[in-house]
């Protein structure tokens, strides 16, 4: 994407015959503005001076200029023709309505344009052509409702694409159709209904497509084709009703993104054809049920987050061995059974938080060797089957008020985080006599409990985002967190 | 010190964490001060940094890509650093097997 070595070279022997030529100064700065030197380049910033016109003496040795923030809400043509070193060019957040044809004549060597946060309401297709260079274009945040046919026509270098937070009614198929060189694109924030067959059928490169925010309620089934090298698609925020099967032509995809529609079921045969999707999440929908065969077509999976459904009942998720974080939070769930999560091997983070989960097999997370965290919290549980849990450094069971028993400490010992329902069953974690009044504490104690670990109330640890933040290897001697945290009005004997 | 002022394209200003709401389209950066956080409204975010635009907020967020100094999302990169190829958003010491660059430029293909 950026100059390389052999293109330097060349362009600095140009640099140097121009400089003889035409006995230009490379140190020209327009007044108020701030200039820096780029090698025989020069950068330009002009950003948030209040101007109404481009300056007029720029160093025809410019490389960057940024005119951001100002007032200017006419480009006359040719007013940069001479900046033939300019590669990035930044005009957003002016008061431009229109762009003329020849208004970026001359600017051969532009590889970014921002045009972000102005005015238009059509995209300046006359004054785009022949920019053969050009790989980034910023047309975010206008009020573009027209994307005319051929706008794009000779931008072949083009590879991102933002056209976000604009007035869109449908996906510019006609335009896009000259891009194959596209890279990344958004469409998002803009009020896009449908999206009709092939309506990327050329771009080929494609690897990332955001339609986030907008109304769109149907897709075509083959309106996805054409896609031979997405990996992100993000759907999040539409008016979704049907679980989207176009995906099917999407074979590399790795994350995809519908929460926040109104999906009511996921069809048997969704993902078939989706050995290379890696994170899926579908939180915020209406889905009650999930497809029997859902890891048999989702072999690669490693982040399934389904929060916030309607789901009673899941099938079992043998075959996900790759699968590390299953979020499940918010929905209906009343019970487990003994191979729903069996052989998930590298499941680190299990979220089962607000579902009506009753009753637990006793072998329900008994063959989940990774598990790190655990997270029960208002269920309706009365038991917790503790098999295969002793790698457990994060347990969360507050909400379960018929869960009275004593959690056996030693069939977990690598606990670090807690949140039991009542302050007693802490007590086998917090060493409460110790505890008794915080004033006679015994100023030898060490602060550790019986297993080693350092004794501490808890201000409860957030579950941040799991995949970030792991700790691979607990430390020797960790802090103990257990909430509700016994003391003097909690004692340690059950009431 | 006293509170630091806001850049003018601030909507709300707040006496010691700069501005907490910017005007419309334009992107809120949280800039670390010792420990204070002080918010800044640009019409593009810095390097190393990306831009997100939700109906209610548009945000500064840190690109999480290795060797990238712009990004067009989170995992997808648009910049890599200096010497550095780039394939499909991501950004490599040589280019991955079986492909390769084309016309002088960083990009590998295949």
């Amino acid at each position: 994407l950026d100059t390389s070595t052999h293109t330097d070279s060349r362009r600095l022997r140009d640099l140097e015959g121009l400089t003889e030529t035409m006995g230009a100064q490379v140190g020209d700065c327009p007044s108020r503005c701030h200039c820096e030197e780029d090698g025989m380049l020069q950068r330009v910033d002009c950003s948030d001076l209040g101007l109404t016109d481009i300056p007029a003496n720029l160093s025809v040795f410019t490389s960057y200029l940024d005119l951001s923030m100002n007032n200017l809400t006419l480009l006359s043509s040719g007013a940069l023709s001479n900046l033939h070193f300019l590669e990035e060019l930044r005009l957003a957040g002016n008061d431009l309505t229109h762009i003329p044809k020849g208004a970026f004549y001359g600017l051969f060597n532009l590889k970014v344009l921002m045009l972000q946060n102005n005015q238009l309401r059509r995209v300046p297709g006359e004054a785009l052509q022949n920019l053969r260079n050009l790989q980034s274009l910023r047309l975010d945040a206008n009020h573009i409702s027209s994307v005319p046919r051929g706008c794009f026509d000779g931008l072949q270098s083009l590879r991102h694409l933002w056209l976000d937070d604009n007035s869109l009614t449908e996906v510019p198929a006609d335009a896009l159709g000259a891009l194959s060189s596209l890279q990344a694109m958004t469409l998002a924030l803009n009020r896009i209904t449908h999206i009709p067959d092939r309506a990327f059928t050329n771009l080929s490169s494609l690897v990332v497509l955001h339609l986030n925010n907008n109304r769109i309620r149907t897709l075509g089934t083959q309106c996805f084709d054409g896609l031979h090298s997405l990996e992100t698609l993000d759907l999040n925020y539409n008016n979704l009703e049907e679980f989207p099967i176009a995906i099917r032509a999407l074979s590399t995809l790795k994350e995809l993104g519908f929460h926040s529609n109104n999906i009511k079921s996921i069809p048997e045969q969704a993902f078939t054809g989706h050995s290379t999707l890696l994170t899926m999440t579908i939180t915020g929908a209406r889905i009650t049920s999930l497809p029997t065969t859902v890891c048999d077509q989702l072999p690669n999976l490693q982040v399934l987050d389904l929060s916030y459904n309607m789901i009673q009942a899941l099938p079992s998720f043998r075959g996900c061995e790759k699968i590390q974080k299953i979020d499940l939070h918010h929905n209906e769930i009343e019970e487990l059974q003994a191979d729903t999560f069996q052989g998930l091997t590298s499941l680190r983070s299990l979220d089962l938080a607000w579902n009506k989960l009753s009753s637990l097999n006793p072998l329900s997370f008994s063959s989940l060797p990774a598990l790190i965290k655990l997270d029960l919290t208002s269920n309706r549980l009365s038991y917790l089957p503790v098999s295969g849990l002793h790698g457990l450094t994060h347990l969360k069971l507050a909400g379960n008020e018929d869960l009275q028993e004593l959690l056996p400490a030693e069939s977990l010992p690598k606990l670090r985080v807690m949140e039991l329902p009542y302050a007693f069953q802490c007590c086998a974690f917090v060493s409460c006599e110790k505890h008794s009044s915080p004033w006679d504490r015994d100023n030898n104690h060490n602060g550790k409990d019986d297993f080693g670990r350092r004794e501490g109330i808890l201000n409860s640890d957030s579950f941040s985002d799991l995949l970030l933040d792991f700790d691979d290897e607990p430390k020797s001697h960790h802090t103990v967190q257990c909430s509700p945290s016994p003391g003097p009005f909690r004692p340690c004997h059950h009431l | 010190e006293g509170p630091p002022s806001c850049s003018n394209g601030c909507e709300r200003c707040s006496e010691y964490n700069g501005c907490i709401k910017c005007k419309p389209k334009l992107f809120i950066l949280l800039e670390r001060n010792d420990i204070r956080q002080i918010g800044v409204c640009l019409a593009s975010c810095p390097q190393g940094y990306f831009g997100m635009r939700t109906p209610d907020t548009n945000r500064c967020i840190q690109c999480k890509i290795e060797n990238c100094e712009e990004c067009f999302n989170r995992n997808f990169c648009t910049k890599c650093k200096e010497g550095l190829y780039s394939h499909r958003g991501r950004c490599y010491p040589s280019c991955p097997e079986g492909l390769s660059t084309t016309n002088g430029t960083m990009e590998c293909v295949e």
